[in-house]
Formats: structure tokens, C-alpha cells, sequence
């Protein structure tokens, strides 16, 4: 499927016959930020040409049983109505809970947790319900492709601050003259995708005295906080006079491998909590019902689920990176999510992705090209992004193809 | 820190129907109000979601197959061709389809149009979009269609017409003269008509639904937007689509794509035995909804209703209040959970303000607070045990107690 546009201009009338019209469904003006995404578009080449694909971040096995078998019960036990706009109760509870354990925060989960279809649509309720036409976001580059769309859906004004290899730190300097008076809001993601980057507690005790004295919000897309494995994961709301002004998302689906039932959520003080729900209730109403059932008995795991996750997890890093090295890739340090970027110019293909088309079809392994992930497509041209939430086979099958065939110039 | 609240966020106020719904659940009464069924979702469609979940269809995916049955089903009952590979978007639920529908084609200062009454969701959307709802209100008691008050109500900034049918809240099912007049209003005027179809599947007596899109030059400028869950009782499972001409849905596809990135996947495996689903199981439906409406139209007239429009389509009964009933629709309905333990919908919610075209506006507005809103889709014990409630509301001279 091409992404081209496919200019209909003949259609079959109530008769039959074909007539040659103009096309009326103008698309808005705000959808120049809007394509297919890349990772359709390597998706499609990944298939075409047998590839492993180590693109895409959604694991190739499947979650936990024991989650899988509550959705299952929840169905049976007719569990298939609306729920309520902003969460079954219960999971509300449970999320409450869990953020307890994880931050020591007590909240309100009535007031302050609202349930999402996954964790993109938390991040479009907030940049709906909470950004004004014209306000000022600040986010860092590279980011996840959604924020940039969601943010020019609401009409914002963004300011990019460009993350640089070797260790993404976060420039202080350029943050001290970006955070000012008239920001509205800045966007953070930690553990981050695509480096593997974890902000640092000097980087969010930083940015937290900026927004304070600022008066700046604090969007935090946390999806992979159970993936931390070179540093102890720090939400920016557990910090000193950040909770009231901080929106805090998450997911299910990287940490249960269950990215497609699609249950994410928001925590947010009230006065915040209220502008999600608004826009919540008219992206979609409601978050499905048996999965959410589901997700109040998964948070309620046992540490030992969440420790074998992450001893999972890295040795797949291991593999991989050991990979990658091997190859000759210079590899960056990934300290969390399942994803590790590397720099491709040793193998001397012109830009990232001519090299991830090259990786493609003539070594048969799929990575993501960076150049998507920063709105100066420049800053990411020596920058591929692989992921090793694959089983250790896939993962060693991949580095194989890549030590045969991948040659360094 | 309202002031950080986005200024659409803060016209927005919570929704009456859940409001109500709170203190009826407090007062353990039963619901009429909102609209899902109380009854179970068909057991080979669970079935068919249980199997999913253990054959491991729970990452991201986009099932084609939907898109697949979705032409043909269009093709069968509407005469339109669609393309499975370029014009279908699936979504979280109709709701979704909508929002990423109304983002792809409404800009700042863009006017659409809205017929009053309506379901509640569609202009909080619209404002999002920096797009201007504009109302142009059907008239009472049969809910007609008055060409005059449309075609006045288009301008040079009219981007869409909104068009739901089978009607939410009226049950009013759109005649086919009336998709004339708004095809007519749609072509010379070169706008958008953007359908809600969710309760298509849910038509009585000898109505049937049709699609504006089959109508002429319709098809190139209509968005259809629609869901599993009305036809198939599993409005939890946020399984809905968007159908339009290839530039409008693939636009709608990546809107999709950045506002949930898919829909929820084993969901989007148990629709493709749903949407094949047999004849009869469409027949079925109709018939036993048919029934809920007469058993309401009924038990509202018991108690002292008379029912001027009978539901065409849709779960829903708009009644107005008794003519010797002095209570407005918010009292009557706090009335009823208070005494009968029963929950309705007041109707007020549905209208949105007077309108310039009325000369006689106030008196005519005053109908706005008159109606009260009867879901229907409901077990046949549920009904019953409200058909009870509703009994005990007579006094002993056979008259309805409730506002005496």
C-alpha cells in the first residue's frame, strides 16, 4: 500500500456510469504533519523482502498468561459494555496503587486517573485538553512521531531541544534559555525512545526548578519505566512541588507484551485530570472494557514478574548489542526501553535511511531510521534505531545476517 | 490553575447522561438511560475474542479482513463500491472514527452543521477541531426535516453536514426525501457530509436504512462513520470504522495512527466473525428490538404519555412529558428515580440553544425541557421490572401519581 495519495477522480454514479469529478473532501490544513508512518512504510518493505524485523517496538511473543486468561474471564463474565469514560473503577483503584508503590505519591483515583486507549491517546488528551492554539511546548529531539502530530493538532508552537550522541545528556544551558515565562508545557520521556536514555536525576531536578519557576507544565510519557536497567527509573512528579503540575502517562503494553490491547492512562492532579478527560471523551469515549478488567489483575503482579522482565530483557540487550559491536556499529549506551540506537556511517551508506533500505534488502534485517524521529531530519542522518523485544532466536538469527553481509566500507 | 486548561477544555461540562447515571446507581434504580444493553454480547463473538487472546493476537495489527467484509457488506446493502485497500480506516469505536474524521477535514473557522436534537459528543469534537457547530433543528413532534431552515443555515464557511440516522435521540430514521434535500444542499453547496450510522442494523416496521452515500454524487463527498457495537452488544470493545473516498480515509488512517495507533487487536479478530455473521442474526435483532420499542411505547402510555412519533430506528424512545404534567424533563426524571426507581435521560441535553431562524423562539424552546429520552435496550427482565415500577406509579383512580 503506497502512500501516495490516490486521487479518485472517477466514480460510479447510481446508474452505473463512470463520471470524471473533482475531488470535494479537502484534507485540513493541519494534516502536513501527517504521512503514513515509517515504521508502516519498513513494515511493508520487511515483508516484501523476508526481513527481520527489528524495526517495529511491539514484541514477536505474547504477554503473560495470567493477564491473557483475566481478559478472557472478563469476556465470559460479560464484561462488554461501556465502562466508565475515564476507567472501571477497579483498574482506576489498582492504578492508584501501583503509582503508590512506584513513587509514594497518594492519589485520588477517582479524581485523578484517567484511562486511555493506550498511551498515545494520553498523550493526545493532554496536548488537546491542556494546550491552547499558539502555546509553547517544549520537547526533545528524538521524540516518538506522535507528539509532534498531536502537538500541531492542538495548534502549538514547539521548541526542539536536540538530544546528542554519545550519552543523549540533556544541555543545560540551551534548557535554561528554552524554559521561559511563556512556555506552556514541556515534554518528557523517560526511559526514551528511540537512545535507551534515562534522565538523570540532576537533568529532572533541573528541569523541575525551570517549570516552577516558570510556571511550566510537565508532560511525562513513562511507558517504559519497568524497562530500567542501568539506573532506578524517576517519575518527575515524585519530585519536590512537580505533582501539581505534572501529567503522568503509561501503558500496559510494553511491560505485559500486549501492545495491541490498546490501555493506557493518565494521573494528574484534578485540575489537570479534568482537561484529559474532556478531550478522552471525545477521541474516544471509552477504553475497552475486558482489557481494563484484565490490567487491574496484571498491575497486581508480584515484584518477581517485574524482575524477570527486566533479567529477560537484558540479556536480549545483551545479544544484541554484543551484536551490533561485533558487526561494527558504534553502539551508544542504552540505559532502559527495549530499544538501543547506533551509529550506521562505518558501513558508508549516504543518510539513515538509505542505509535501513540497504539493511533491508541486501542483508535482510529491519532497524528504523532516525531521521523521523527530530524535526531537522539532519540531526538523526547517522543515527538507526534496532529493538531487542524479539526472542533470543530472532535476535541471533539477525546478528548472523548482519555478520555476514553487512561489510564495513 | 484552571487557567491551564486549554480554552476549548473549559466550555466543556461533564455529561448529564453520567451524572444521572451516578445517582441512579446510588439509588440502585433501574436504567433507561444509558444506552448499552444490560443483555449478553452473542456467544460466538466472544467466543471468537477468547480464541484470539490464546492465539497470541495481542500486539499492534491492522486486521484487513475488516476492511474486506466491510466493502462487500456496503456493496450488498448500499450499492457502493468501496475499496477494502484504500477507503476503510478502523478505529476505537465509532467515537474515534468521528474525532479523526472531523481533525481530517475541519479547519479553524470551519462551519458544520448539526440537526437538533443530537447526541451530545459530536459538537465538543468539532470545537476541538476549531471548527463552529451551527444547529438547524427538526421539528417537533414527528421530527421533520424543513428544507428551508437547511438550506438557510449553509454559508461560504459551511465545511460538513453531520448526519445522524437512525437518529439519536429521536429514533427518527432520515426518509429518503430528506437525503435528497441534504445531497441537494451538499452538492451546490460542495460540502461534506459526515454520517453517524451506528444503529443501522436497527430499523422497524418496513424502514430501512439507507446511506446518503448511495445517494448521487454522494458517494465522493460523504465519510461514513459506523460500529460493531450497537449491532452486536459489545459497545466495550471500541471496534469502529470510518468509510470514505481514498485521500479522506487515508488521512483519517494516519490521524488514527497518532491519536490510539490501532484498535484493540484480538477485538479487531472477533469482528471478522461478527461482520459475517448470518442473515438471521440481522432479522433477529430487528425483531426483538422491535419488541422492546412497542413494550416502552406501551408502558409509557400506561402512565399517562402519548407517544406523538414512534421510533423508526435506534434503541431510543423520545417522549414528550404529559401535556397536565407541569414538571420540566430534569424534575420528572428525578422524580421517577425518587419514586419509581426508574432512570431516564431529561431531554434538554440533546437541544443546543434557540435558534435565529425561529421568529417565535421561546415558545418554541420551551419543548426543549419537555422530553424525556427511554433506552430500550434492555433485557426483557429489565423492562419488565420498569413496566412493574411504572405500575405502582398509579393511584387508585388510574391516574399517574407522579406529578399530581
Amino acid at each position: 500500500m503506497s502512500t501516495a495519495s490516490t486521487q479518485r477522480d472517477t466514480v460510479s454514479t447510481h446508474d452505473g456510469t463512470l463520471q470524471i469529478t473533482q475531488q470535494p473532501v479537502q484534507v485540513a490544513k493541519r494534516l502536513e504533519k501527517f504521512k503514513t508512518t515509517i515504521f508502516t512504510q519498513m513494515s511493508m518493505l520487511a515483508i516484501k523482502h523476508g526481513a527481520i524485523n527489528l524495526g517495529q517496538g511491539f514484541p514477536n511473543f505474547d504477554g503473560p498468561d495470567f493477564v491473557k486468561e483475566a481478559a478472557i474471564q472478563a469476556i465470559k463474565d460479560g464484561k462488554n459494555q461501556y465502562a466508565r469514560g475515564y476507567g472501571v473503577p477497579d483498574f482506576n483503584n489498582a492504578l492508584a496503587a501501583r503509582f503508590k508503590k512506584d513513587t509514594g505519591l497518594v492519589i485520588d483515583p477517582e479524581k485523578e486517573v484517567t484511562v486511555t486507549s493506550g498511551c498515545t491517546e494520553a498523550i493526545a488528551a493532554t496536548m488537546l485538553g491542556l494546550i491552547n492554539p499558539g502555546d509553547e511546548v517544549i520537547l526533545f529531539a528524538p521524540f516518538y512521531d506522535s507528539y509532534e502530530a498531536t502537538l500541531s493538532m492542538a495548534g502549538a508552537k514547539i521548541k526542539c531541544i536536540t538530544l546528542r550522541p554519545p550519552d543523549f545528556a540533556v544541555p543545560i544551558d540551551e534548557l535554561k534559555s528554552a524554559i521561559l515565562k511563556n512556555t506552556r508545557a514541556i515534554l518528557i520521556n523517560t526511559p526514551h525512545n528511540p537512545t535507551g536514555k534515562m534522565f538523570t536525576s540532576e537533568e529532572l531536578n533541573t528541569i523541575a526548578s525551570l517549570c516552577i519557576e516558570n510556571d511550566v507544565l510537565v508532560f511525562m510519557d513513562e511507558v517504559y519505566d519497568k524497562l530500567a536497567f542501568e539506573m532506578d527509573h524517576i517519575s518527575m512528579a515524585s519530585l519536590p512541588g512537580m505533582y501539581e503540575r505534572t501529567v503522568t502517562m503509561n501503558s500496559l503494553g510494553k511491560t505485559f507484551s500486549l501492545t495491541g490491547w490498546k490501555i493506557g492512562w493518565a494521573i494528574a492532579p484534578p485540575h489537570l485530570t479534568w482537561g484529559v478527560r474532556q478531550a478522552h471523551s471525545f477521541l474516544t469515549f471509552a477504553t475497552s472494557t475486558p482489557m481494563q478488567w484484565a490490567a487491574t489483575v496484571a498491575l497486581r503482579a508480584p515484584d518477581s514478574y517485574f524482575e524477570e522482565l527486566k533479567r529477560d530483557y537484558m540479556a536480549k540487550k545483551a545479544i544484541l548489542v554484543q551484536g551490533l559491536k561485533d558487526v561494527g556499529f558504534k553502539v551508544f549506551p542504552s540505559s532502559g526501553t527495549y530499544f538501543v540506537v547506533v551509529d550506521h556511517t562505518p558501513f558508508g551508506l549516504e543518510n539513515d535511511i538509505a542505509f535501513c533500505e540497504y539493511l533491508i534488502k541486501e542483508v535482510g534485517v529491519v532497524a528504523i531510521p532516525t531521521s523521523v524521529f527530530y524535526l531537522n531530519p539532519e540531526d538523526g542522518k547517522n543515527l538507526v534505531r534496532f529493538t531487542f523485544c524479539k526472542d533470543e532466536e530472532t535476535l541471533r538469527s539477525a546478528v548472523e545476517r548482519m555478520k555476514e553481509k553487512l561489510k564495513k566500507k | 490553575m484552571e487557567e491551564k486548561l486549554s480554552s476549548v477544555a473549559k466550555t466543556f461540562t461533564p455529561s448529564p447522561i453520567q451524572e444521572l447515571s451516578d445517582l441512579a446507581q446510588r439509588c440502585n434504580a433501574i436504567n433507561l438511560a444509558e444506552g448499552f444493553p444490560d443483555f449478553p454480547a452473542p456467544p460466538c463473538i466472544k467466543q471468537a475474542a477468547v480464541s484470539a487472546i490464546n492465539n497470541d493476537f495481542n500486539q499492534y495489527r491492522h486486521v484487513q479482513g475488516i476492511c474486506d467484509q466491510l466493502a462487500l457488506k456496503m456493496n450488498k446493502m448500499h450499492g457502493l463500491n468501496i475499496d477494502p485497500l484504500t477507503d476503510i480506516a478502523i478505529c476505537c469505536g465509532q467515537t474515534e472514527a468521528f474525532a479523526a474524521t472531523v481533525f481530517s477535514i475541519i479547519d479553524k473557522g470551519d462551519e458544520v452543521l448539526l440537526f437538533d436534537p443530537c447526541y451530545e459528543t459530536y459538537e465538543g469534537c468539532i470545537a476541538m477541531a476549531g471548527g463552529i457547530p451551527v444547529y438547524v433543528p427538526l421539528d417537533p413532534p414527528r421530527w421533520t426535516l424543513d428544507p428551508e431552515k437547511l438550506m438557510s443555515s449553509f454559508t461560504s464557511r459551511t465545511k460538513a453536514v453531520v448526519l445522524n440516522s437512525p437518529h439519536n435521540p429521536t429514533g427518527k430514521v432520515f426518509s429518503r426525501e430528506e437525503l435528497e434535500v441534504i445531497a441537494e444542499c451538499c452538492r451546490r453547496w460542495d460540502c461534506v457530509a459526515i454520517t453517524d450510522e451506528v444503529y443501522e442494523y436497527i430499523t422497524f416496521d418496513d424502514q430501512k436504512h439507507e446511506t446518503i452515500a448511495s445517494l448521487p454524487g454522494m458517494q465522493e463527498r460523504t465519510i461514513i462513520t459506523s460500529s460493531l457495537s450497537k449491532t452486536f452488544s459489545i459497545t466495550g470493545w471500541r471496534i469502529g470504522w470510518a468509510i470514505a473516498p481514498a485521500s479522506a480515509a487515508s488521512a483519517i488512517r494516519n490521524i488514527h495512527v497518532k491519536i490510539t495507533d490501532s484498535a484493540p487487536a484480538p477485538f479487531q479478530e472477533a469482528a471478522l466473525t461478527a461482520l459475517s455473521s448470518p442473515t438471521k442474526y440481522f432479522e433477529t435483532l430487528r425483531i426483538e428490538y422491535q419488541l422492546k420499542r412497542d413494550f416502552c411505547m406501551k408502558l409509557l402510555s400506561s402512565v399517562g404519555f402519548r407517544i406523538q412519533f414512534k421510533p423508526q430506528g435506534s434503541f431510543f424512545l423520545f417522549a414528550e412529558l404529559p401535556k397536565d404534567c407541569l414538571l420540566s424533563d430534569v424534575e420528572y426524571v428525578k422524580e421517577l428515580i425518587k419514586q419509581a426507581g426508574v432512570v431516564v435521560v431529561p431531554g434538554r441535553g440533546f437541544f443546543h440553544g434557540k435558534s435565529d431562524l425561529d421568529q417565535h423562539s421561546d415558545e418554541n424552546c420551551r419543548h426543549q425541557k419537555r422530553y424525556i429520552r427511554v433506552a430500550f435496550c434492555k433485557s426483557d427482565a429489565t423492562l419488565s421490572a420498569a413496566a412493574q415500577k411504572f405500575g405502582e406509579l398509579m393511584n387508585t383512580r388510574g391516574s399517574p401519581k407522579l406529578y399530581c
